[in-house]
């Protein structure tokens, strides 16, 4: 049997990074190619990278993405899949057929289901969030849209893989699925790119964001409301009392105002800093400086950025919900605190970075398990066992 | 000939004048032995019908709140490639054409273009800018930029007048050459329809 064909359809890959899905895009498709598969990536433009070029051995497609004014963001999103199945209908003609669709999230879910009725082939997701979980209930009408989408994608699917049990449970509940539809695919993390950080530069790097004596707590996300951004800043003062710490804060989002004038009310500017948006090489030296990296998220399908921690062997303090949850076991591989809780996130902050030999067997574990059980090599094997058996399964159909 | 016509409106959903015009198109077509399926949106009437002669295939939105007509008509051309679709393989794949009536399922033709290369008639009733005279709102933009996809991708476009003939030139650079003016009115508007046809497909 020939190499299975497969079309990833994503909004963001890299250097588009938007959320966790490009980075999940990019090193899936890479490490599918290693192991036997063709993988073509047909996703958004962005700004100085090319519309074709082959990365890692992944043919990557970068489509015309919309760029009239649009009526707001959902309608933009229908608009830019327009493009995306036109542009993707033409390579798999060029190619000379696709085998499977793979498609990541509702971003690309009317290319997605478009595609696969024009051409007859399956179509794979994943379901990487859902706008009921983000969202804590549907509450407006785009907010519906969205979750019907989501519902319409994934009764369309083949399969539905999902990156954590939780996810697994959330989405079958979510959209009524049946059992057998869903498969459970851990997310993965690259570890190698936090070992070939040279520690000698580092210090000089870190005096960037704290001083010498201060720890560095560090929160990586966008600052929405799900991320639970919020909790930590309410658990500063009860952790400030007991240890210097500097909270730096990367990322961007629609809370941010609000944060800022929330630090500045409580008088801590000193002790926090908001550093933005990093590109991906400060970043990683970031979470290597870090004596702790909290994740106090109210709602995670899974929680990369946990991984990411202890791949950059960072002591985590996670909320114990949804993915995080399984990722992180208390007092071996992390400490777990009550989500939405700033006492129990104070009390695990404060633990980790008073009591440098805990911290030191969780840095140690934590690695362990994260180059075992996320290892990307693993994941694609995982991943092509489900392509293999949707193939099997559909060359048994009357569409073959 | 195999042609799908594609409208937003047919009865017996009538909204505006369009689904008189293309029921009576469909109705010709058939007597002049073209194999016509027309492919609609009805609410809760889905599914493949015949009527004397004109196949229909009518589908409803998977998605089912939304926040404008914009998102609602994105959403619903997925349906219409399915059904398209549908139709396409049943039929061993001889599609020699198909007629899209205003801006509403451009996006399914357009698909249907680039993956099964069947070519597309964009047939203009009505165009956003003189709907929505002067408005220039996102929620416009939008819909002129799918009117622009279709001239840009079809292989003719036909308009009813010779003044519409000029307005399409005038607000989306449409080559005149590639405009046919058919009148509902003349004597031989069924004749030059088929005409019109048989230039895209080249006599099948």
């Amino acid at each position: 049997m020939r190499a299975p064909r497969i079309m990833m359809l994503t909004w963001e890959f890299p250097p588009r990074v938007i959320g966790g899905i490009s980075p999940h895009v990019y090193f899936l498709s890479k490490s599918l190619s290693k192991n036997g598969a063709e993988v073509y990536v047909v996703t958004c433009d962005f700004p100085g990278a090319p519309s074709h070029e082959i990365v890692d051995g992944v043919k990557v497609y970068r489509i015309d993405s919309y760029k009239n004014p649009s009526p707001d963001f959902a309608s933009w999103v229908y608009l830019m899949n327009i493009n995306m199945q036109k542009e993707a209908a033409h390579l798999a003609n060029e190619l000379g057929g696709i085998d499977v669709f793979h498609a990541h999230d509702w971003l690309v879910a009317t290319a997605g289901i478009g595609l696969k009725h024009v051409f007859r082939k399956p179509l794979i997701v994943t379901m990487h969030s859902t706008e009921i979980g983000r969202r804590d209930g549907l509450h407006t009408a785009t907010e519906h849209m969205i979750h019907e989408t989501e519902a319409w994608l994934t009764y369309e699917a083949w399969k539905v893989i999902c990156c954590s049990n939780y996810m697994t449970s959330h989405v079958r509940w979510a959209f009524g699925l049946p059992n057998d539809k869903l498969v459970m695919v851990p997310n993965g993390v690259n570890t190698e790119m936090y070992d070939k950080i040279n520690q000698s530069g580092l210090s000089e790097f870190r005096r960037k964001y704290a001083l010498p004596e201060e720890k560095i707590v560090l929160f990586v996300g966008r600052l929405v409301y799900e991320k639970g951004v919020h909790v930590l800043v309410n658990a500063i003062p009860r952790i400030i009392d007991k240890v210097n710490a500097k909270f730096v804060i990367v990322g961007n989002g629609y809370m941010k105002d609000q944060l800022l004038s929330i630090v500045k009310s409580m008088g801590l500017e000193h002790k926090v800093l908001f550093a933005g948006f990093l590109d991906e090489a400060d970043l990683v030296k970031l979470q290597k400086c870090a004596d702790v990296s909290v994740v106090p998220s109210l709602f995670e399908p899974f929680g990369i950025v946990a991984l990411e921690a202890m791949a950059a062997q960072s002591p985590v303090v996670v909320s114990d919900t949804g993915g995080l949850s399984e990722i992180v076991d208390h007092d071996l591989t992390g400490v777990k605190v009550y989500p939405n809780n700033p006492d129990s996130l104070a009390w695990g902050i404060t633990r980790v970075l008073l009591d440098s030999n805990y911290s030191t067997s969780l840095r140690i574990n934590a690695y362990k398990k994260v180059r075992e059980k996320y290892n990307w090599d693993r994941i694609a094997v995982e991943t092509m066992k489900v392509y293999e058996e949707v193939i099997a399964q559909y060359s048994k159909s009357f569409w073959a | 000939m195999h042609v799908l016509i594609f409208s937003w409106e047919y009865p017996p959903r009538i909204v505006g004048k369009l689904a008189t015009y293309v029921h009576e198109l469909a109705t010709q077509l058939s007597r002049h032995k073209i194999s016509v399926h027309v492919i609609t949106y009805h609410e809760f009437m889905t599914g493949v019908n015949e009527d004397s002669g004109i196949k229909t295939v009518r589908v409803t939105n998977p998605v089912r709140t939304h926040t404008g007509v914009l998102t609602w008509v994105l959403t619903l051309n997925q349906e219409v490639e399915r059904a398209a679709a549908n139709v396409y393989y049943e039929k061993n794949r001889k599609i020699d054409l198909i007629d899209v009536h205003d801006w509403h399922f451009i996006p399914a033709a357009v698909t249907l273009k680039a993956a099964l290369n069947v070519p597309f008639i964009y047939s203009v009733e009505s165009l956003e800018d003189h709907r929505s005279h002067f408005a220039n709102q996102p929620f416009n933009m939008a819909i002129k930029s799918i009117e622009w996809l279709g001239m840009y991708e079809a292989a003719l476009i036909t308009v009813k007048s010779d003044w519409m003939k000029e307005e399409a030139a005038r607000l989306y650079n449409a080559p005149k050459q590639k405009i046919a003016v058919i009148s509902p009115e003349s004597p031989s508007w069924i004749a030059n329809i088929l005409n019109t046809y048989t230039r895209v497909t080249g006599g099948a």
